[in-house]
């Protein structure tokens, strides 16, 4: 940990409000892309902040002499991801299987928005294992 | 956990935000401490025990059901 320099122009507060309005701002341009038909320029807008809030977000805590982030807020993060897997295991879980079971038996038919649903929980849970094996390894 | 944090914090004069700059958190979380919604980590501990020069038990002391 570091110390906090209170003479430090980067202050919590302002770490955060570049990084939410930013972030914002990202999501504002991809919608006005949207509905102004300018597709390419608002995926242009959307990555450009996407990418410049997230630099801001991981890059500035390592570089700033202010304490941006602590222990804290990595229990935080921690407690949510415990929480947001745990509800998504247990509908997965819960649901999933259900809905095979009733698909093979013509009761109902997973469509392709379904599957892609499908698809991507069970990517972001293989994810979610493959960094829990890296931080397991580190502690 | 319990602490009295915030007894020694104003005993010295110090703001929630001076005591946080100087065992190196956010006010937040010395708030969260003094409020008992956050357990702080050994190495937090040991900073707050050695900026009050004293011992950790002096500072925090478990919940009488743990």
């Amino acid at each position: 940990m570091t110390a906090t320099n209170t003479n430090s122009k980067l202050t919590r507060q302002r770490y955060r409000g570049l990084v939410y309005g930013i972030g914002g701002l990202a999501i504002l341009g991809l919608l006005a892309g949207f509905v102004l038909d300018q597709h390419f320029a608002g995926t242009l807008v959307y990555l450009l902040g996407a990418w410049i809030a997230g630099g801001i977000a991981v890059l500035a805590p390592m570089w700033s002499e202010a304490t941006l982030q602590d222990e804290r807020d990595w229990e935080l993060h921690n407690r949510a991801s415990g929480i947001l897997i745990g509800i998504t295991m247990v509908l997965g879980l819960s649901i999933l299987p259900a809905l095979y079971v009733l698909e093979a038996g013509n009761h109902l038919e997973i469509t392709g928005v379904v599957s892609g649903v499908i698809l991507t929980f069970s990517a972001l849970f293989l994810l979610y294992g493959v960094c829990f094996g890296i931080a397991k390894r580190r502690v | 956990m319990q602490n009295n944090l915030t007894n020694r914090r104003e005993d010295e004069g110090l703001s929630q935000g001076e005591l946080a700059g100087a065992v190196g958190v956010t006010r937040q979380t010395i708030n969260a401490i003094e409020r008992n919604r956050y357990d702080p980590s050994l190495e937090l501990a040991f900073k707050l025990a050695d900026h009050f020069d004293c011992r950790i038990e002096e500072i925090f002391e478990p919940d009488q059901d743990e």
